[in-house]
Order: structure tokens, then C-alpha cells, then sequence
């Protein structure tokens, strides 16, 4: 199992890099939503602000990456009939997918260092990054709870054939739900409850954290209880899915 | 029972089994008034191989070939009936079919196209479990096989072909699912293809062939059935497929401009037992399988008499006939 699971990160990873299409949008991506951030926030709020402004950006791009990238992914595999060959594995369902999701959410590492590096040369924002350890394993633990809520979305994907478009209505509301685009003093009370069971509230909070120099860990450990939660929440989920589909015959498009 | 790893496996118990099999397909259209639209693709299909034989499914395209298939490597629920693959069920039991069986598309699809060969052979092999000490050897060895190199893209229709074999086969399974394997080669590809599955066959595996191509049933089956919309029509060897025609002729006319309506004529005259009708480039070839022989021939002509023959010859019925009458019927 940790074999399939390394050589499907593997498969991913070759499969995006060869993808032109796939590249462009990485690589101008992160530089767009940093540039908005920058741009829509001004010097007036101090460096410390933008830079904060910077990673949830990051975040942004990072879940942005798992929902779609990995609705995308799976419509590829559907279209090119390579679902139905990892479905009719003797391989469970949640090592072949999982692969996917960690591999786009990893690219959201790539993500961040092109998002600070761009602040830095472009709008002159210095890396605010007081325990760099601390960072690190916070990018881990989000990298790990992003991948891991992609999941669970991604059982649904393997029913429906429009997974790329249920993945962008599922794009924004967590965005929103995480308090990576408004803060979350201006959002309703009653989103608070749903914004702790999202994994990029807490991601973006140890990032924060960890940059400012406070104690991210619990922040961290959030990362890791949500990935497991998560984790346990979609492997029966797959398994429902999958029966589900071959109940419906849609692994497959025509 | 160690060699298939299979349940209740024996010398007499079938590899593979349908029993009484329905499958239908319901889709739904409309986004306030809701129609849903019914497809029966398989109507109380049965049949089952013997472990070590090479059965053939034939059947016209949307007969319920792939649908079968795909119920049996797991991928499909059927509506109704009973289903085992080497004594499992694949409903209940799909994770112990998956490791046991090998399935291998005739078309386009099913393989990383930006990978390369080597690649699409690594990933699937570490999918389907093949050991870690076996696992470069193997793919050594069917590399060596289909001998590709390259990404896929790049691929000929009878490199994925190959390639598609290659896969089926990684994990070295007992029981093999062949959809249409030739469809697309071309003849030398083809027949290079129909040694590899008379090979496999003659290695002990059990082997379920979809195919539209009567002379590579004849070539390659043990037995057969013949599928059409859904229902089996006739199972048997070949050869007895074949004596099911034997009273008749096949009467062959190559024409030019014949209408629908002198088609109709003629499948409305005495002694027709069925009409084929193939379009090749320029003109239409007919294949009238008559229980009259030759005395058919004047009356023929006489219906085509508005279309320009250029030639008619009168044969003996091969399992293409026995099929094209058997689905006619149907």
C-alpha cells in the first residue's frame, strides 16, 4: 500500500509537471493572488499585515489547488478510462486517491515560497518569519489537513462526472468559511462553528502564528487531529461513493 | 486450489459464471420535471467458462459484451441475478476478484498517456500488488514483450495494444477479460495479437473474448455465445454454430446503387433466411444465406434488377453466417 501510495504521488506529479496547462496556472497563479492581496490591502497597513495578507494566499492557493486540480485530475482519469483501472484495484480506493490530493497540496508549498518571493521582490515585503521551524511544520500540517478535506470531496468526484465544476462551488465557500478572504470580525457568528471544522482556518492560523512568533502548536495539532478526522471520514466515504458508481455505471463518460 | 487462489476452486467448478444476469441502465434528464429513462442491457443473461478454456462473447456493438465484462471484473452491479468469478462474488466480494483477474481494454483508453511506457507498467504493477522482488522482472519481461519505449502519446493504436496486454497482465492473474482486443489493428498487428491470446490460453488461463470478428472466435475459442440486445441467443462450440447453417448457402452479390426498397424485396423473398449488407468504399456487398441454394440466385436478381451486380457467388456458411443469422433472428 505505501508503494501504490508513492508511486501514485509519483504518477501525479510527473502528469502535472508534463501538462502545460496544469504548469501555466501554477506558475501564474500564486503571483496573481499575491499581487491582489498586496494590492487590495496597500503599503498603509505595514509589513506585517501584508505579509499575513501573503500567507492566507497561500492557503488560498493551496486549497484552491486540492479542490480543483483535484476534480480536474479525476475527470482526466475518468476521460482517459484510468479510473475505472485504479476502481477495479485489489488497491483500496483512498490510497490511490490520496496521492492526488497530497500531490496538489504540496504544489501549495511551491505556492507559498512563489507568494513571499514575490512580495519580497515586487512589493518589497521582508520574510516576517520569526521561528522558521515552527513554519515548516505548520506548512506540513496544513499541507496534510488541505489534502486530507480534498478527500473527502474528491468520494463525491469518483460518483459525479462534472467533478471540476463541483469542485469550484466548493472553492469559494471555504474560503470565505475559513477567513482567508474577509476577516472573520465582519463575518456571521453562525459561520464560526463551521470555520473550526475547515482545515485551512487552522492552517492559516499556525502559518500566522508561527511567522509572528507566537505558539502555533496548538494551531498545529489541530492540522494534524483534522487530517486524521478527515481521513476517517473518507474512507467510508469512498467506499460508499465507489459502490454508488458502479451502481450508476459513471466511472466512466459515455 | 493454490494455483488460482480461488474459493471452492475444482477441476469442476466454472472459472466464471452468469446466472440469470439483468442489468439495467436508468438515466435522468430534465432539470425541474424529472424523466427517468430505463436501458435493459443485459436481460437474464447466463453462461460460464471452464477454469483453462478461452470463451468468446460475440455480439453487435450495445449487445451487453462490455457491460458483462464490466460486471464481472467488478466495475458494474448488476440489477439482478447471480454472478461468480473463481467462487466470489463480485458484488460482496469485489477486493478478492480484483487481485485474481486482468482486464484489458480494445480501445484508446486506459493508459497515462504522458507516461511512458515504463511508467504506466511501474504505476499498475505497484496498483495491483505485484510483489516488490518481482516487480522489475516482470516488467522487464513484458517490456520486453511488447517492446515499447517512449510516452504513450506517441503510441501507435497497436503499441497501446500492446502495452494494454502488458498491463493486464503485470500481476500474472488466472483469469483474463479481452474486450475486443483487435478492434483497430491492423492485420499483421491483429494476428500478432490472436498468437499472444492462443499463448495465454494454451498457459492455463481462463479467458472471457468479446470480439466482433467471427474468424478470430473460430481461430481461438473453445465456445462461444452470441449476444444480442442483451439476451443470449445461442451458445455452443463453433463448430456447432456453425451446423446450425450447414443446410444453408450463402448467396454473396456485389452491387452498386441498391436501394432500401429492393433490400426489403429481398429479404421478403422465399427461402431467405437472413440479409447482411456490408458497404465497402464504392459498393454494398449482400450476404443472403438461403435454404433454397442456388435456385435463389434468379429470383435475386430479379429483385436487384434496378442496381448494377457486378458479382454473385454462391458458398458454404462459415461462423460469421451462423452468426449474422442468429442475430437477425434475434
Amino acid at each position: 500500500m505505501i508503494r501504490a501510495f508513492r508511486s501514485g504521488l509519483k504518477v501525479d506529479l510527473l502528469l502535472l509537471l508534463r501538462s502545460p496547462f496544469d504548469m501555466v496556472g501554477m506558475l501564474v497563479w500564486p503571483i496573481v493572488f499575491a499581487s491582489i492581496a498586496y494590492l487590495l490591502l496597500g503599503s498603509a497597513n505595514g509589513e506585517r499585515v501584508l505579509f499575513t495578507a501573503s500567507l492566507g494566499a497561500a492557503v488560498i492557493i493551496m486549497w484552491g489547488w486540492v479542490i480543483l486540480g483535484a476534480g480536474f485530475a479525476l475527470d482526466t482519469q475518468r476521460e482517459m478510462g484510468t479510473l475505472e483501472l485504479i476502481v477495479g484495484a485489489p488497491t483500496p480506493l483512498v490510497v490511490l486517491i490520496s496521492p492526488v490530493m497530497i500531490a496538489r497540496a504540496a504544489f501549495g508549498i511551491y505556492g507559498l515560497v512563489v507568494t513571499l518571493a514575490w512580495g519580497r521582490l515586487v512589493f518589497g515585503i521582508p520574510f516576517l518569519i520569526n521561528d522558521w521551524a515552527a513554519f515548516s511544520v505548520a506548512a506540513v500540517g496544513c499541507v496534510l489537513a488541505i489534502g486530507t478535506l480534498g478527500l473527502i470531496a474528491a468520494s463525491t468526484f469518483i460518483l459525479y462526472r462534472a467533478a471540476f465544476y463541483l469542485g469550484i462551488s466548493l472553492q469559494y465557500p471555504v474560503y470565505i468559511a475559513s477567513g482567508l478572504i474577509l476577516p472573520f470580525a465582519i463575518l456571521p457568528g453562525w459561520l464560526r462553528p463551521i470555520s473550526w471544522l475547515l482545515a485551512p482556518t487552522w492552517g492559516f492560523r499556525a502559518l500566522g502564528k508561527a511567522a509572528a512568533g507566537q505558539t502555533p502548536w496548538p494551531d498545529i495539532g489541530m492540522c494534524f487531529a483534522l487530517s486524521v478526522i478527515y481521513l476517517l471520514i473518507a474512507i467510508p466515504c469512498l467506499a460508499f461513493f465507489e459502490r454508488l458508481a458502479r451502481d450508476r455505471a459513471t466511472l466512466k463518460l459515455a | 486450489m493454490a494455483r488460482f487462489g480461488a474459493r471452492f476452486y475444482s477441476a469442476r467448478v466454472p472459472a466464471i459464471e452468469m446466472a440469470s444476469v439483468s442489468r439495467v441502465f436508468r438515466s435522468r434528464q430534465g432539470a425541474f420535471r424529472r424523466r427517468i429513462s430505463e436501458v435493459e442491457a443485459l436481460r437474464d443473461v447466463s453462461f460460464s467458462v471452464e477454469p483453462g478454456e478461452l470463451f468468446g462473447l460475440l455480439g453487435p456493438n450495445g449487445a451487453g459484451k462490455t457491460t458483462s465484462i464490466k460486471i464481472l471484473t467488478t466495475l458494474l452491479l448488476p440489477t439482478s441475478g447471480s454472478v461468480r468469478v473463481l467462487g466470489f462474488d463480485p458484488v460482496r466480494e469485489p477486493n478478492e476478484i480484483r487481485s485474481r483477474v486482468g482486464y484489458v481494454f480494445g480501445r484508446d483508453r486506459g493508459l497515462y498517456d504522458r507516461l511512458s511506457a515504463l511508467d504506466n507498467l511501474r504505476y499498475f504493477a505497484d496498483v495491483y500488488r505485484v510483489p516488490a522482488r518481482r516487480k522489475a522482472a516482470r516488467i522487464a519481461e513484458l517490456l520486453e514483450l511488447v517492446g515499447l519505449t517512449g510516452r504513450v502519446e506517441t503510441y501507435s493504436r497497436g503499441m497501446r495494444q500492446r502495452l494494454h496486454i502488458a498491463r493486464g497482465l503485470l500481476h500474472d492473474p488466472p483469469v483474463l477479460f479481452l474486450d475486443e482486443p483487435t478492434i483497430g489493428l491492423d492485420p499483421v498487428g491483429a494476428r500478432e495479437l490472436r498468437e499472444t491470446v492462443a499463448a495465454l490460453r494454451d498457459s492455463g488461463k481462463t479467458i472471457l473474448l468479446t470480439t466482433h470478428y467471427m474468424f478470430e472466435a473460430d481461430e481461438l475459442c473453445g465456445r462461444v455465445a452470441v449476444i444480442n440486445k442483451g439476451r443470449i441467443v445461442a451458445e455452443g462450440t463453433p463448430a456447432s454454430l456453425k451446423a446450425r447453417v450447414l443446410d444453408t448457402t450463402v448467396i454473396e452479390v456485389v452491387a452498386f446503387n441498391v436501394s432500401d426498397a429492393a433490400l426489403d424485396t429481398v429479404r421478403g423473398l422465399d427461402g431467405v433466411e437472413s440479409l447482411a449488407v456490408k458497404a465497402e468504399d464504392q459498393t454494398q456487398v449482400l450476404s443472403v444465406q438461403s435454404s433454397r441454394g442456388a435456385a435463389l440466385i434468379q429470383p435475386l436478381l430479379g429483385a436487384l434488377a434496378d442496381a448494377q451486380v457486378t458479382s454473385v457467388t454462391a458458398r458454404e456458411p462459415t461462423l460469421e453466417d451462423a452468426y449474422v443469422q442468429l442475430v437477425s433472428e434475434a
